[in-house]
């Protein structure tokens, strides 16, 4: 369980797993944390922010693009990151850990809805560096024996 | 013929220094590598070529995808990666133009020489360093609104003008004289707008940097005189982008290509070379954001030079007239452009993707600005920080070769996860110091491990097979001097 930076020429991978969807969301987003600051002090107020998508992936792909989005205008670093990831589209708004029971993803009027939460570190008191984007390269989100497991390439 | 082949995809070699994919499978036309040997052997190492070849099968390709002798590894369409599609059946794809909407390069030249700036490298490296914004929430030369980012998206370095950050000569000396006419504010989201009006003017981190030069060697003095290039001359280099502005309208179009468009999608074989049509609504508005976040990243590089010709009068103690302190010229690396090429004897519109390619227009070419039009346009690729970078101009070749293109630096060979291993950034900095008398500074040590010299190819090769094919011949080269970077 958890993150880890993965090598790529002149970008940056996270790698991920986790039981549940929310939970490998999060932990993506830590590793986007970890690829921009390698210490992190304890200060800053939590926020929260919510996306909706139409598929799985995009969903991750629209969670980590707003994360991005909030660090430039609000100008703090989301880390300890919180996830819940639920189906939106008929009002049944099932727990994310079983949210794969129909298998199939990328239906017609599917709705994955992100309620995430994350604590914002003032850039003024980081060493910090860029991470320009998210991108859809490569990714891969997968359910796996243990639950989900993910793999994102951002730009740097 | 010679063949070599890296990971199942076979090349073919055309003539010394083109390699070509030949067209197989889903490909709808051929790809091709400007590279030596040696470079080749690079490119190959990682997923380059197949992301090459994946970019054959964007709609409308033209003749063949292009990799230059810099190529690595993106995302989608690789960096270094040339694509021109059909304006009219073809598509526009904002993966194939990258993030970093113009992202490029300008030099400013200065009538100082490197005599005059010894013993003052560490007060003008530190002058500029807390001048200049860089890293992260760094903020911007400019704290500006949303009045001000929508003047900057439609009128380009024409706002800076007219706000006092830039003089009628800088216009003269810049790609549409700082201005693309197609930009459309209201195509640029409201997020976009958001992160640009704190951003405005700054260098981001990464591999952007600001750079005091020294001239150490001409190759062509013909040209160098065109440029106003001379030997042991100080000269600046700025390298950043559209920032945080740019990198939200390639997700907003992706994302929106990406629902309208999914039946074009699903036939590519990567989710990031997402396509408009070309004539789809998405297409036009897609170009009208870019060409906006164009004239924003020009802005950006203009408020930084602004902001060198300030730092330069407070170290030296002159004005920056009296230093000559003139833009030499800026160059796009990230930017897909409608121009009109000659394919197969008709003259074609295409769009042309340039990632991490620059615009390389021989002499005569109307698109050069007058003033370079006799000897070619100036093309400016920067080294890594520990090696020079060089002046190149466009060659003739190029427009037959690679829709008027060529390199745009270095190109890395190791990863950023793999540099911070190998490379400790205090110990890089005071070896650079200490052996090549060059001054870093930077608001993390962690971007100089991971911007370290060994991590970039041999520019020099690059440089020479530009050369050597006659699609950028070398003019002039520079070592730097002092180095700043987020």
């Amino acid at each position: 369980m958890g993150y880890e930076l993965r090598e790529h020429t002149a970008d940056v991978a996270v790698a991920a797993d986790g039981p549940t969807l929310g939970v490998v969301f999060a932990s993506v987003a830590d590793g986007l944390a970890a690829a921009m600051a390698d210490t992190v002090p304890d200060d800053g107020e939590r926020f929260s922010l919510t996306v909706r998508a139409e598929s799985r992936e995009a969903a991750l792909f629209d969670y980590l693009d707003e994360l991005i989005y909030e660090r430039d205008v609000r100008e703090v670093l989301p880390v300890d990151n919180r996830v819940t990831v639920s189906r939106g589209s008929d009002g049944d708004s099932n727990d994310d850990s079983e949210s794969d029971e129909n298998g199939a993803s990328d239906k017609k009027g599917e709705e994955w809805v992100v309620d995430a939460d994350a604590r914002g570190v003032p850039l003024g008191g980081l060493r910090a560096r860029e991470v320009k984007a998210v991108t859809y390269s490569e990714m891969r989100l997968e359910e796996t024996a243990d639950g989900w497991r993910a793999y994102v390439v951002f730009d740097v | 013929m010679t063949t070599r082949e890296f990971d199942g995809v076979r090349l073919e070699r055309v003539r010394e220094y083109v390699w070509e994919i030949p067209r197989e499978g889903e490909m709808r036309v051929p790809a091709r590598v400007l590279a030596s040997e040696a470079l080749l052997e690079q490119i190959g190492d990682d997923r380059t070529l197949q992301q090459l070849k994946n970019a054959t099968q964007l709609p409308g390709m033209t003749k063949h995808a292009l990799c230059m002798p810099d190529g690595h590894q993106g995302y989608g369409f690789p960096v270094g990666g040339v694509g021109a599609t059909d304006t009219e059946h073809g598509c526009i794809s904002p993966g194939a133009v990258g993030y970093d909407i113009n992202c490029g390069v300008r030099m400013m030249r200065t009538n100082l020489s490197y005599d005059d700036l010894q013993g003052k490298e560490e007060e003008l490296v530190d002058e500029l360093f807390r001048a200049i914004p860089s890293g992260l929430g760094g903020g911007g030369v400019v704290e500006s609104g949303l009045d001000t980012v929508k003047s900057v998206l439609e009128r380009g370095v024409d706002w800076a003008l007219e706000a006092g950050y830039a003089v009628e000569d800088d216009l003269l000396h810049c790609e549409d004289e700082g201005r693309r006419p197609d930009a459309d504010a209201d195509a640029v989201s409201e997020k976009a707008k958001n992160r640009g009006k704190k951003q405005l003017g700054s260098l981001g981190s990464g591999n952007h940097f600001l750079e005091v030069q020294r001239v150490t060697d001409v190759f062509r003095s013909d040209v160098a005189d065109a440029y106003g290039l001379a030997e042991d001359q100080i000269v600046v280099l700025i390298h950043c982008g559209s920032r945080g502005l740019g990198h939200q309208v390639c997700n907003d179009y992706l994302r929106k290509i990406e629902k309208r468009h999914g039946d074009l999608l699903a036939q590519l074989p990567d989710r990031e070379l997402a396509a408009a049509p070309a004539g789809s609504e998405l297409a036009e508005s897609y170009y009208r954001a870019m060409c906006a976040a164009i004239n924003f990243a020009w802005v950006n590089r203009q408020l930084v030079m602004h902001r060198t010709r300030e730092v330069f009068e407070r170290v030296f103690g002159r004005d920056w007239e009296a230093m000559e302190m003139h833009l030499l010229y800026d160059v796009a690396h990230n930017i897909a452009k409608k121009e009109v090429h000659d394919v197969d004897g008709d003259e074609r519109e295409l769009y042309v993707h340039r990632k991490g390619a620059t615009r390389a227009f021989p002499a005569g070419h109307p698109e050069v600005p007058k003033a370079y039009r006799d000897v070619g346009q100036p093309v400016i690729i920067p080294g890594s920080m520990g090696a020079g970078s060089y002046v190149l101009r466009g060659g003739e070749e190029s427009l037959s070769l690679s829709f008027g293109s060529t390199a745009h630096g270095a190109g890395r060979v190791m990863s950023r996860t793999r540099a911070k291993k190998e490379y400790w950034g205090e110990t890089v900095q005071s070896e650079l110091r200490d052996q090549n008398r060059i001054y870093v500074k930077a608001q993390s040590g962690a971007t100089v491990a991971e911007e370290a010299p060994g991590v970039y190819k041999d520019v020099d090769e690059v440089v020479r097979v530009s050369d050597a094919l006659g699609i950028g011949d070398k003019v002039a080269r520079t070592y730097p001097v002092c180095n700043i970077k987020g």
